[in-house]
């Protein structure tokens, strides 16, 4: 999507963004009267958001004598760039906002995100204290390869089983599936079939949506499909793994018969127990924990020639403000609340990027028990299927249920369209995609 | 609004003027306007920052390529033929049912508009409830009756069924008393000259009733095929559109296209493809029923 230069609105905020760094490096911009309330957009909603509000909650009752204080505005998670973008063009977006590392690309490029990296240093925050994986997961090489996002957590996908159908089933809990073979055993064990039916999905999955789309992302990946070369020229390198992929999530429904396709809602079916294995990432903890489900979590198994998983990383991004004195004061809160977040990386999410926190002698036994958590951060080292940072990162998120991946993949899975086909149209979507930058 | 003075200047009375002018003002602002500008991006590509860039009929020629536009109004199409019937006929018998004045009738009439007060995103998600393969009351039911489960939301086959279901359920209230109004109004003395000259219950209803229910029929089916053009909310919290786009909708699409993935000028060139369909329909619609009365056998 093309913009002229030179036009009011995104002069506005083109030339906020870009003056930032000038304008704040030499000298600080004049602090933001106070008491200042900021806004802060969110698109938590799953049992992570609970602990999100708490954390802002923690804030505010910490911050109250100082002035300085978060209201918390939830905003639904497709419509929330959206929603930004119209925020800004209008000069009243928000002071910071979640973020998902890569997905991004747009918003840096328009200079609706602010650049962080000189700022942050003003705000005393500790960049030595992150990891290097996650900082360079926060920037665009594309686009200025500026600092967007303060990371707050990193996400992998892994698969949490019941451990009532382990038991059931006779298998070892202790002696998890590690490769394609022993997980489709214990999957096999744990389905359970009515008049040729599967009721109980041994791998929980959908018949279309996002569970099916983000398995064949990984399996693909794993079986040496990319979704883009490392310098972002070409699109859907190794097609035939990606075939392959397709072939392997099918066979789930059609072969090995050890998933239904006709699950509604993937979480709360694994809740009832009607899922034995599902993979997913740590913001279902909370909720899992809460109603009790007898669950462990395990390191996604090796199906190709490389065990991988999916990764994500979320953070906080700062949005272009008219009045820049409002920098100030929400790094002061974004520095707040990376400081504070071991209670966000224990019960809210995945793994802290900071190192002083990761380094807590009781960083393993807080929160939620290690047994349903400790795969989601211990399985960071292989979880490197993270998003493709260009502008059109959302079509090529393995992650999505909605975007033209995943419709074009749900023809596959409904037997509407060849795998060829398919992979045909997602390469030539996705190569149009990269050519636009 | 002008007033003539004896030989004098005519005056303007603008007090008319700002009378009309609190409607008028903010329906210009708040719909004409808008709806000039989103006919004007249809004929861009505008990504909400920036000056809409004008690229002609590029999105419409993309929109006839592209086959999930294709899809969606094949599904509108589906969705018609599924709930405008079904809104219609079932509105018919409950507002005949409620008309007999029987007892409870007052209590019958309250349950038969309910669920038009309940917002859309409530019925759609306690339909996915009701409708859920394995679990859903709907299937359990049928499993009574020997009938295996149907996968009412997760198949290609059945999503659309599904979403019918819970709007046809959803959408009943209007009609029913539109319906109920109508027959109100038909004057009893038709009957009894009927049932004189030898009319039976069904006779009655076929030439004394269902003419004078013509321009309600014509009414409800012509509100009930813009609303099921326009279905959104089921379709958004009880499929997603899925699986396959097989549930999808027009103004699913152009949702997912401009608030989404922000392509404004080509949602807005579906949304003007849309607008045609719709005014189309209508024309033909009023051809059909309204002027010519033909499905009822009768020349106006």
């Amino acid at each position: 999507m093309s913009h002229d230069s030179g036009l009011t609105r995104r002069r506005f905020v083109v030339t906020a963004a870009t003056a930032l760094g000038p304008a704040l490096a030499p000298r600080k911009a004049p602090a933001a009267t106070r008491p200042i309330e900021l806004v802060h957009w969110s698109w938590l909603s799953a049992s992570d958001g609970e602990i999100w509000r708490q954390m802002i909650e923690n804030f505010n009752a910490a911050n109250k004598s100082k002035g300085i204080q978060i209201k918390l505005e939830l905003v639904p998670a497709d419509q929330y760039e959206t929603k930004v973008l119209a925020a800004a063009a209008t000069g009243r977006a928000p002071d910071f906002g979640w973020g998902t590392a890569g997905l991004g690309a747009r918003l840096a490029k328009d200079g609706v995100t602010v650049p962080l990296d000189d700022l942050a240093k003003q705000g005393a925050l500790d960049f030595a204290d992150f990891t290097d994986t996650s900082l360079q997961a926060a920037r665009y090489p594309r686009y200025g390869n500026k600092l967007h996002l303060i990371p707050m957590d990193l996400m992998s996908l892994q698969p949490e089983v019941n451990l009532d159908h382990v038991k059931e089933a006779g298998l070892d809990a202790s002696k998890p599936p590690e490769d394609e073979t022993t997980l489709l055993e214990w999957a096999r064990a744990m389905t359970k079939q009515r008049d040729g039916k599967v009721v109980r999905s041994g791998i929980m999955m959908t018949g279309a949506g996002l569970q099916p789309t983000v398995t064949w992302g990984i399996v693909a990946e794993q079986l040496g499909f990319r979704r883009a070369s490392d310098d972002l020229k070409t699109a859907a390198v190794n097609p035939e793994a990606g075939k392959k992929a397709m072939q392997w999530v099918l066979d789930l429904f059609d072969k090995h018969k050890v998933s239904s396709r006709e699950v509604t809602d993937r979480y709360k079916a694994f809740g009832t127990g009607d899922g034995s294995i599902f993979w997913t990432g740590p913001w279902t903890l909370n909720g899992y924990v809460t109603q009790g489900l007898n669950f462990a979590t395990i390191l996604f198994p090796r199906i190709g020639a490389k065990r991988l998983t999916y990764f994500e990383m979320g953070g906080l991004e700062l949005y272009v403000q008219r009045e820049k004195g409002r920098y100030e004061a929400s790094l002061e809160a974004v520095k707040w609340l990376s400081d504070n977040s071991f209670l966000w990386t224990t019960r809210g999410r995945g793994a802290s990027p900071r190192k002083s926190i990761l380094a807590r002698p009781d960083y393993k036994t807080a929160g939620h028990p290690w047994k349903v958590r400790g795969a989601f951060i211990e399985g960071l080292s292989f979880a490197t299927i993270g998003e493709i940072p260009v502008t059109a990162a959302r079509e090529f998120t393995i992650y999505a249920g909605g975007n033209f991946l995943a419709k074009t993949l749900e023809t596959v899975w409904t037997g509407q369209k060849p795998i060829d086909t398919a992979m045909q149209q997602i390469q030539e979507r996705w190569q149009k995609n990269l050519d636009e930058g | 609004m002008t007033r003539a003075g004896g030989g004098r200047r005519r005056r303007i009375d603008w007090s008319g003027y700002a009378f009309v002018g609190f409607f008028t003002v903010p329906f210009c602002l708040f719909t004409i306007l808008p709806v000039l500008f989103g006919g004007y991006v249809g004929f861009t590509e505008w990504g909400i920052l920036g000056t809409p860039k004008w690229v002609g009929l590029a999105n419409f020629r993309e929109a006839f390529r592209d086959e999930w536009v294709g899809r969606a109004f094949l599904n509108v199409l589906l969705y018609g033929l599924c709930i405008v019937p079904g809104v219609g006929l079932l509105g018919l018998v409950f507002a005949l049912f409620v008309n007999q004045g029987w007892p409870l009738s007052a209590l019958a009439r309250t349950c038969f508009f309910a669920p038009t007060v309940v917002s859309a995103p409530v019925i759609g998600l306690v339909w996915v409830w009701m409708l859920d393969t394995q679990f859903g009351i709907v299937n359990q039911s049928l499993a009574m009756l020997g009938i295996g489960p149907v996968p009412w939301l997760t198949s290609t086959r059945w999503s659309l069924v599904g979403v019918s279901l819970a709007s046809i359920w959803w959408d009943l209230g209007l009609p029913f008393v539109l319906f109920l109004a109508a027959l109100q109004e038909v004057p009893g003395v038709l009957y009894e000259a009927a049932a004189v000259d030898g009319a039976n219950r069904a006779q009655q209803f076929r030439f004394v009733t269902l003419p004078h229910l013509r321009p309600t029929v014509s009414l409800v089916v012509t509100l009930q095929v813009i609303a099921t053009m326009r279905i959104f909310s089921q379709v958004y919290v009880m499929t997603n559109g899925g699986p396959a786009g097989s549930s999808s909708s027009v103004i699913h699409y152009i949702y997912t296209t401009a608030i989404v993935r922000q392509l404004l000028g080509y949602a807005s060139a579906v949304s003007i493809l849309l607008f045609g369909a719709i005014l189309l329909v209508t024309l033909v619609q009023r051809l059909l029923i309204r002027e010519r009365g033909t499905w009822l056998g009768r020349a106006a």
